[in-house]
């Protein structure tokens, strides 16, 4: 029968093509990505069935929505219409009696033309900058497609009704009722029947054959990247094992070099994207003039996985090595990515192979590089040196017989060496010291967590120095940590777990405005003190923490928000090693500052020495009327002895 | 060709130098460790050369056990082979005991050098006669502060920076050579690398200390200057008072 | 007691020094230069140095700490297998003799006893001042032939593409370090510079991140400068760098860390970014100048 040929043709075409694909998955290389299956269950719920990360935008969000719950509504006409072609009366048993499908089919037919016409719109009007990059033909004809599936639906629906073969009551099916007048009960309606719906199935056939050769290979695939999501901490980078008994030498995966070190999630990951931009449009590199868009980054390494090609290095022509640098790991395209893409792994692991195999990696952060592993810090200062700003203050030096105390106050490289970074260092200390809390600080025994190193790729280094510091930790009998370093907190946090180290881990906003809300600290507000407050991208999008550092603005200020914060927030320019790394064209921070500037606030408050940097750089580059402090340092002004 | 490459293990000092309480040592406690950057730079030039001209490296050491640490990172740029001479205790070894421990390890190895590396002087004691002595008792040629290696036909074309030029040295091998950093860029280490380092061939020994003859006595920090800089300003607003300074040293 | 000493150059003060620093062990003091007309040899003149010492059996022979000062000395001291001290500071005659030598390029010092005769060391320069009594001295200066094959001599001398002043020589020097960020901001180092008519230096950070060539490093490693002025520009001061720039006879330091530890080194001293700073500094000269 002509139904079992078109079915056993498409049918080969799509089971081909999937059996590529899923060698091509099997064939990526290990990743622990089970286990938490609770988590997994809601994300499936909120972000595929929800569409939670695409109403993220919720003019395109509904858009969508309306398409993708029209197609899980309109599922069954598809068998509905494939047995009305075998037996023009016959339908699915129950279903295709019931009034109240017909309605459901009838809206969303309808709700899926208006997603249809509004992308169109989208695309065609309005052409978002996101979609620069993006196959658009390819996107022209998923759409006619989809509107030549629904509308075919209707018009059969409507020719049936025309012919008294409608199965389900015809006043409960609005539309179709409606265009039925268009169609007589005459042998021209016959016929129409009859081709209406060969044209809805044989659409459907042919989009089957064509989808997983098409990014719309997404509406299997996204499904399952959404349930193989991480669901441990977003900050967490996965890490290599250098010294595994059971694989030779040569066969250690040094990070992403050719299309075979692709992790199977990875490769998963390419196949998920429609293309549709969002990572492009957040990403804070793209916004400044730089070339990196990692929708770009995803695209050039699908191709290579799709070519099969195993010799040509991913980063070159694919991927050009200036995207791999431009990164800040900020994790906005994560954020934004509504099929659960994570485009930062990607691109350290492109980072690993550059920086551990090949040795390849921008000059200027050759000596941090150097320094971080040779001297412990990575502005190469001897080590001695790094508890010399609390001399006078009273702060405990834990040594290593000393008992452990509550608070281990980690200060981190930047708020040990870095003059503006430091007095948010000193404020913390003399705010906690007034509060009574029992806390020390290592001095020259804390080394680097090598969040640095581990950033720009090398994960060696960073590994020696997790081994080191979790010793000491360990040693110390530490179990509560509280750190002002956003990027410190996220690895301490969330990765030294995986080297033994597990501690309580608070940032220092988290406890000063515990003390604040406890009254161990009293802030006087001041008058007419707008503040804005940026989000540090390591705080709020990758751990979460949104709230405390607001809480002590509100406590001592007017707060303001800029338009991109929580988890929105964009950038400072300094994660991903950038803050030892050179900016080509229009600087990240002056970007943020112009946004702080442009809220009215008088002072841009932080929570992380990074973004103290950044912006108080951007501040003076820019020429913006702005003062950058840390929320410890606004605090500790705002007490009467302070 | 066969190359040695001769370096010494030095603390990393950062902006200020603390004694032992015996003022004998640098206190090393919370520092880090390296080679001094003209031996960082031999060693880079044994890996040129021997990427050139095909052969074998190797690095040699006379320091604590700790120094290994050293051998490791030079064998992961590409060095081969590594000599460990362990010098057990504190005690220094001056620079004619250095020399004769080197020259008994070269003595002894199973192929002759064709090129001995130093770099011009060590970083901490500074005493730029080893290689010197070194090369008398072999009996060979030796050059120093070089900025440039060729290799042509068994000689060796060398470069030294000097007022305003450069004078060459043309030297038959096998010789010794001192190099100056600025000769090349070393490379950073690969992670493949610093793996196979750690199952190259090194050979430890522990040579007996004969007694110094340069004999350190004790390490004085030198007089502070005594001086307290006079803060001009904060900030480009300080810049009137920068240039008064300047026209009173007659510069502008 | 006579005190034998290597002249490398009498017009240089080095040499001059060293004479000056041979006065400290005894008056008389014999100064010799090696006959150069076949060009630097430093074997050769080493053991012509030697020969002469077994001929002459001074207490000591010295030199002055330059390259060729240190290297010629050496090598006497391979030949006779006699313990050398360099770069020395002050001596005390006595048996064994004792000297302070420099450590670190200067940021230590270290106590030391020659075990040896004669007592061979070379002279830290600008250790002592020379005395312009011997500087005339050395007016009639005795020479002696190299001895030996010179298996080791200067075959050619090759110049240098002379571009702008050198960093060894120039009278005032302004040097960057971590601070300036990038190649690019070394342009305002550059401008400063150049409207005193001195040498752009830098620190070793900035050679390694590939922003200046090695030639321009000022530091232990690098090249020793002796300006009258040395701006040291987000240099935080570490000891590698000031082994370089402690010749200068004065230091500007511009740093934005109060507590760098280049203050404690620095005559005046300016807290802030470079960027704002320098910039700044060079707009107020080009004003008293065209004003």
């Amino acid at each position: 029968m002509a139904l079992v040929a078109a079915l056993a043709i498409s049918g080969t075409l799509f089971t081909t093509r999937v059996r590529l694909l899923v060698r091509l998955i099997r064939a990526g290389a290990p990743t622990q990505r089970t286990g938490d299956v609770p988590r997994r269950v809601r994300n499936e719920a909120e972000i595929v069935l929800g569409q939670s990360k695409l109403l993220q935008r919720l003019g395109p969000g509904l858009m969508h929505a309306f398409i993708f719950w029209g197609f899980l509504v309109l599922a069954p006409t598809i068998l509905i219409a494939m047995i009305g072609i075998v037996d023009r009366h016959a339908t699915l048993p129950w279903l295709g009696h019931q009034g109240w499908y017909a309605l459901l089919v009838d809206i969303f037919c309808v709700l899926v033309l208006v997603g249809v016409v509004a992308a169109v719109w989208i695309r065609k009007v309005q052409k978002p900058k996101r979609f620069q990059g993006s196959h658009l033909g390819e996107a022209d004809l998923i759409l006619g497609l989809i509107a030549t599936i629904v509308i075919s639906l209707l018009l059969w629906h409507a020719s049936r009704i025309a012919l008294h073969l409608n199965e389900w009551p015809a006043s409960w099916s609005p539309v179709s009722n409606a265009l039925s007048h268009l169609f007589a009960d005459n042998q021209a309606t016959k016929v129409l029947e009859r081709v209406f719906v060969w044209i809805h199935v044989l659409t459907i056939l042919s989009f089957l054959a064509y989808l997983p050769r098409s990014k719309h290979l997404h509406i299997v695939v996204a499904a399952f990247n959404v349930w193989f999501g991480r669901t441990r901490a977003r900050g967490r980078l996965e890490p290599l094992k250098f010294d595994d008994p059971d694989v030779p030498e040569e066969d250690l995966r040094f990070g992403a070099g050719t299309a075979k070190d692709l992790t199977w999630k990875q490769v998963l990951d390419t196949f998920a994207c429609t293309e549709c931009g969002r990572c492009q449009d957040a990403c804070p590199a793209f916004a400044t003039g730089k070339i990196l868009s990692p929708k770009l980054v995803i695209m050039g390494l699908r191709d290579l996985v799709l070519a099969q090609d195993t010799e040509t290095p991913l980063v070159g022509e694919a991927v050009p090595a200036d995207m791999v640098w431009d990164c800040v790991t900020c994790g906005a395209c994560v954020q934004a990515c509504p099929v659960s893409i994570e485009h930062v792994d990607h691109i350290v692991d492109l980072r690993r192979h550059l920086v551990m195999v090949e040795a390849s990696f921008p000059a200027e952060a050759e000596p941090m590089l150097r320094d971080v592993e040779r001297a412990s810090n990575p502005w190469g200062k001897a080590q001695s040196e790094r508890g010399d700003w609390a001399a006078g203050l009273g702060v405990k030096i834990l040594e290593p017989s000393d008992p452990a105390p509550e608070y281990l106050y980690w200060v981190g490289c930047a708020g040990s060496f870095d003059e503006r970074a430091r007095r948010t260092t000193e404020a913390t200390a003399k705010l906690l010291k007034n509060a009574g809390v029992d806390f020390a600080i290592l001095g020259p025994r804390e080394s680097c967590t090598g969040d640095p190193a581990r950033r720009i790729g090398n994960e060696y280094v960073f590994q020696a120095f997790a081994e080191q510091n979790v010793e000491t930790l360990n040693d110390a009998g530490v179990t509560k940590v509280v750190t002002g370093c956003p990027h410190c907190f996220n690895t301490l946090a969330n990765e030294y777990p995986d080297f033994g180290g597990r501690y309580e881990v608070i940032h220092h906003s988290e406890l000063l405005s515990n003390l604040v809300r406890d009254g161990r600290i009293k802030p006087n507000r001041g008058d007419g003190l707008k503040i804005t407050y940026h989000d540090s991208c390591y705080l709020a999008r990758h751990n979460d923490v949104l709230d405390a550092p607001r809480d002590i603005v509100s406590a001592i200020g007017e707060p303001v928000e800029m338009r991109r914060s929580r988890k929105q927030t964009f950038c400072c320019g300094a994660g991903g090693a950038h803050m030892w790394m050179e900016e080509r064209a229009s600087p990240i921070n002056e970007e943020r500052v112009r946004e702080a500037a442009a809220t009215g606030a008088g002072t841009l408050a932080v929570a992380c020495p990074f973004c103290t940097v950044m912006l108080d750089d951007g501040v003076q580059s820019a020429g913006a009327e702005l003062r950058v402090a840390d929320v410890a340092t606004l605090l500790s002004e705002a007490i009467d002895d302070g | 060709m066969n190359v040695l490459v001769c370096v010494k293990r030095v603390p990393l000092t950062g902006g200020k130098i603390v004694l032992t309480d015996d003022q004998r040592a640098i206190s090393t406690r919370h520092l880090g460790f390296t080679i001094s950057p003209h031996e960082e730079c031999g060693c880079e030039e044994a890996v040129r050369l021997i990427e050139q001209h095909g052969g074998t490296s190797t690095v040699l050491t006379l320091g604590p056990p700790e120094a290994e640490e050293q051998l490791r990172d030079m064998m992961a740029i590409g060095i081969d082979n590594a000599i460990h001479l362990v010098s057990d205790g504190p005690e220094e070894w001056d620079p004619q005991a250095t020399a004769t421990a080197i020259v008994a390890a070269i003595q002894q190895a199973p192929e002759p050098y064709d090129l001995i590396l130093f770099g011009n002087e060590s970083a901490d004691a500074g005493n730029y006669q080893v290689a010197i002595r070194v090369a008398h008792k072999l009996g060979l040629p030796v050059v120093t502060g070089i900025k440039g290696i060729a290799v042509q036909d068994g000689t060796l074309r060398l470069e030294q920076e000097v007022a305003g030029g450069r004078d060459v040295y043309e030297v038959p091998m096998p010789a010794v050579v001192t190099v100056k950093e600025g000769i090349n860029l070393p490379r950073y280490p690969s992670v493949p690398g610093r793996l196979r380092a750690k199952r190259k061939p090194l050979d430890a020994s522990s040579p007996a200390r004969p007694e110094p003859r340069l004999e350190m006595v004790k390490l004085v920090l030198p007089p502070g200057s005594g001086k307290q800089a006079e803060v001009l300003g904060d900030g480009p607003q300080a810049a009137p008072a920068v240039v008064t300074v300047l026209t009173e040293l007659g510069l502008v | 007691m006579s005190v034998l000493v290597f002249v490398e150059d009498p017009s240089d003060e080095l040499s001059q020094q060293a004479l000056t620093f041979a006065r400290t062990l005894g008056q008389d003091v014999q100064a010799v230069a090696i006959n150069d007309r076949d060009g630097y040899a430093p074997a050769a003149w080493g053991q012509a140095l030697a020969a002469a010492a077994r001929e002459r059996t001074p207490s000591s022979l010295i030199a002055p700490g330059t390259d060729r000062g240190n290297e010629v000395l050496a090598h006497v001291a391979a030949e006779l297998d006699l313990p050398m001290a360099a770069n020395c500071t002050a001596v005390s005659p006595g048996d064994p003799v004792t000297v302070t030598r420099v450590r670190w390029g200067g940021s230590l010092l270290e106590e030391a006893r020659l075990h040896g005769s004669p007592a061979l060391l070379t002279v830290a320069p600008h250790a002592v001042a020379a005395d312009p009594d011997d500087a005339a001295a050395l007016a009639d200066l005795e020479t002696i032939d190299p001895a030996g094959e010179a298996v080791v001599r200067v075959s050619e001398r090759v110049q240098a593409e002379t571009a702008g002043v050198s960093l060894v020589d120039a009278d005032v020097v302004v040097s960057g370090g971590r601070g300036v960020g990038s190649s690019e901001g070394f342009a305002v180092i550059e401008e400063l510079a150049a409207l005193l008519g001195g040498a752009v230096g830098c620190s070793r950070a900035v050679t390694s991140a590939g922003w200046r060539p090695h030639t321009d490093q000022v530091g232990q490693t690098g090249t020793k400068v002796s300006p009258s002025l040395y701006i040291a520009c987000g240099i935080s001061g570490a000891t590698q760098h000031m082994a370089g720039c402690k010749g200068a006879k004065k230091l500007l330091a511009i740093n934005p860390d109060r507590e760098a530890s280049i203050f404690a080194s620095a005559d005046y001293a300016v807290i802030g970014d470079l960027h704002e700073v320098v910039p700044a500094i060079s707009a107020e000269i080009r004003k008293v100048r065209g004003g």
